[in-house]
């Protein structure tokens, strides 16, 4: 490439630029972007109901030599991939500049005491800043995991100290989501807003039932998203007692459709722990002793799971969800744990309550360890995760009723269980059992 | 059983490193040091290193540091206690610690720190401590120095206050069967998932394996099924290893892939220390 060739290229790179900032800054409603093959966007139109090939109307936007580049319809905006790598080297060289000379005017006005520079550099300052959010913005609704632009605007928002700053941060990050669901920094960005408002904002509440409410959204397009439910689970220390409650409520109808979807059971296990917590805060204060409510909570939980299992045959996560709900059953709500154990009638009541509870439990076990003849792949798992769940219990109940319990069930009888439903993983059958039975002794 | 296309692998990941003005590049500029690392680490673990050329290397790790001593993902990047490690492990590699100055990578490290005894970056705490040890490591076959050992939070090592046999458990119940998963025409057995329910993937193969190594419960889980499954994501004719068998190959799952033969011990596969990730 000669040097009126480079010019030309880099001219038109920053009209690229150019062209979409505008884009954003007009629309500033727009709440989904994607990445069109350039083959993609006739069918759009068709599909806004533009049959003619030659419509060209505010919605498609081109570039000098006449390739169609961005769609923006109904606060979508489609980017054509044909430009991504010019439009992101672009991005990248503009927010780099104006990222250089507003971190040194920064350093610059720290030094300089003179009232008539700082007020020139106030008002350098102020388009720097604007710069660089104007180019970070862009660039990150390209490549959405760059943690330099992130931190810039990090920078810039807490300098300012406007809350409407630092909501338009949440806007941009949901809207990196909707491209990008999985990124990081747009997660951890929200939690920084977050952590940044608590206290000095009324509407926080509001917020968290909003970001909570997001996490569902993309939840539902993009499965098993680790990094939107770890997200949700976060923001379970902002939640109120009737928010915990309330979000228990609502994501059960999810879960119950998305029964293979760890994340959302591991949501609900957080939800009921920070009650639990709560109530035993409160039970420290006012000593009001056994609490019905979260009790029945638990019970509720352990049935639901329990009908689940015997609906949806060979699911994991129901399984993983069972040894979270027992272990914290038997802890909390049927286990002497204060030292009262001599007061003969509440000790046969727990007792009582640990029978019924292990009698459910070997019960539950009876009925999924049969594989009929025939039978699919899912039998086999659900014996398999039946025995290793019942291998967990008998790891996890304390040692005083684990005698009790033992003969009931001898754990070579789970071996052979597993070994028969799974026969191509004995290695591993063998250490589990043996690692329950040497810890029994 | 295939055996392991070493010398394709070799040709596919040199081939992709010189791509540098793809789609793929514009997700992979800002991680860069860390892919760098991996790319070398593979090449190492293949016994290819001398393909690179150091000395250009070097001289880019050492533009991407900053004033504070942390290390960006690329030249003009942030400073990032993940990419820090890696530029660190990248001089190792070559044996060319001795450019860099240690006491201002440990300041920036140790700036990171908390009061509470952990790290800021999302759960970086195993990073920080493989860079503190690794630079403890190097410092010391250098200048026969213990002087580094006291870096604040050095002694609190992750490995110490688990219940390994619990860990196991769960990091054993990752390896995945026919009957495991929703997604049935997808399941290929022996390999490893990251979380309940997931398809097995190269990549917490790898991740997965390597724990288990650290906590001595390796002999929980199937290596031999492990190690087909790792051979079956092998393209045999162009090179490369995918996600999983019958996908499309990267660079990434390859690095994984050939780090995770080289825990099982596969022959001709030099070994790696699942900890500090470097050859032994």
């Amino acid at each position: 490439m000669n040097e009126e060739e480079l010019r030309r290229s880099e001219a038109s790179m920053a009209d690229l630029l150019n062209q979409f900032e505008r884009i954003l800054e007009s629309d500033p409603q727009i709440d989904e972007v994607g990445f069109l093959h350039p083959s993609q966007f006739s069918e759009l139109n068709k599909e806004v109901g533009h049959s003619s090939p030659s419509f060209d109307d505010s919605t498609v936007l081109r570039s000098a030599d006449g390739n169609s580049v961005f769609w923006n319809r109904d606060h979508k905006l489609g980017i054509s991939t044909q430009v991504l790598f010019p439009l992101y080297e672009a991005a990248k060289h503009a927010f780099m500049a104006a990222s250089r000379q507003y971190k040194a005017l920064n350093s610059k006005s720290d030094v300089s005491g003179d009232e008539n520079s700082l007020y020139v550099s106030l008002s350098l300052d102020n388009s720097f800043e604007s710069d660089v959010m104007k180019h970070s913005g862009a660039l990150l609704l390209l490549s959405s995991d760059l943690g330099t632009a992130w931190h810039s605007r990090k920078l810039v928002v807490s300098q300012k100290h406007k809350l409407s700053d630092f909501l338009d941060e949440l806007l941009l990050s949901a809207l990196v989501l909707s491209y990008s669901p999985k990124s990081e920094y747009a997660w951890s960005h929200r939690q920084w807003v977050i952590k940044s408002i608590a206290g000095k904002c009324s509407t926080l509440s509001e917020i968290v039932t909003k970001d909570s409410e997001l996490v569902e959204k993309i939840a539902e397009r993009s499965k098993m998203n680790y990094r939107a439910w770890n997200h949700r689970c976060w923001l379970v220390t902002y939640m109120t007692r009737e928010q915990l409650l309330y979000e228990l409520k609502r994501s059960r109808n999810w879960a119950s459709l998305h029964v293979a979807d760890h994340s959302c059971f591991h949501y609900r296990s957080r939800l009921m722990l920070k009650i639990l917590e709560e109530q035993c805060y409160k039970q420290e204060i006012s000593s009001s002793g056994y609490n019905v409510e979260t009790y029945q909570l638990w019970k509720e939980e352990l049935d639901w799971d329990e009908m689940l299992i015997k609906r949806y045959i060979g699911r994991e996560a129901l399984w993983l969800h069972r040894r979270f709900l027992s272990l914290f059953w038997i802890k909390h709500f049927i286990t002497d744990h204060s030292g009262v154990s001599s007061h003969g009638k509440q000790n046969n009541s727990m007792n009582n309550d640990f029978r019924i509870f292990m009698d459910n439990e070997l019960h539950l076990l009876d009925s999924c360890s049969i594989i009929p003849d025939n039978s699919f792949d899912d039998y086999q798992a659900q014996a398999k995760h039946s025995a290793t769940y019942i291998l967990w219990l008998i790891k996890q109940i304390p040692d005083s009723r684990r005698i009790e319990f033992q003969e009931k069930l001898k754990t070579e009888n789970l071996k052979a269980l597993l070994n028969k439903a799974c026969p191509e993983r004995s290695s591993t059958w063998d250490s589990l059992v043996s690692y329950v039975e040497a810890s029994g002794h | 059983m295939g055996e392991l296309a070493a010398q394709k692998h070799v040709q596919f990941i040199l081939s992709v490193e010189k791509k540098k003005d793809s789609l793929e590049a514009v997700a992979m500029e800002h991680p860069r040091m860390n892919g760098e690392y991996w790319y070398l680490t593979t090449l190492d673990l293949l016994g290819k290193l001398q393909a690179v050329d150091v000395d250009e290397v070097v001289s880019w790790v050492l533009q991407c540091q900053h004033d504070s001593g942390g290390f960006g993902g690329n030249i003009g990047h942030d400073p990032y206690v993940q990419y820090t490690l890696s530029a660190v492990q990248v001089l190792v590699l070559f044996n060319k610690i001795d450019v860099l100055d240690a006491d201002k990578v440990a300041s920036y490290v140790a700036t990171l720190q908390n009061e509470d005894g952990s790290f800021s970056g999302d759960g970086f705490s195993y990073i920080a401590i493989s860079v503190e040890k690794a630079v403890n490591y190097t410092v010391s076959c250098k200048n026969h120095d213990g002087g580094f050992g006291c870096t604040p939070g050095g002694e609190s090592h992750a490995g110490q206050s688990i219940d390994k046999d619990l860990l196991g458990w769960w990091l054993c119940e990752r390896q995945v069967n026919s009957g495991d998963i929703l997604n049935k025409a997808k399941v290929k057995p022996g390999g490893l998932n990251g979380h309940p329910e997931k398809l097995c993937d190269i990549w917490y193969s790898w991740w997965v394996l390597s724990s288990l190594v650290m906590i001595d419960r390796v002999h929980w889980i199937g290596k031999e099924r492990l190690v087909k499954f790792v051979l079956d994501c092998q393209d045999i004719e162009n090179g490369g290893i995918s996600d999983r068998p019958d996908d499309v190959v990267d660079v990434y799952h390859t690095y994984f892939g050939v780090a995770g033969l080289s825990l099982l011990q596969y022959p001709g596969v030099k070994a790696i220390d699942p900890i500090l990730c470097f050859t032994r």
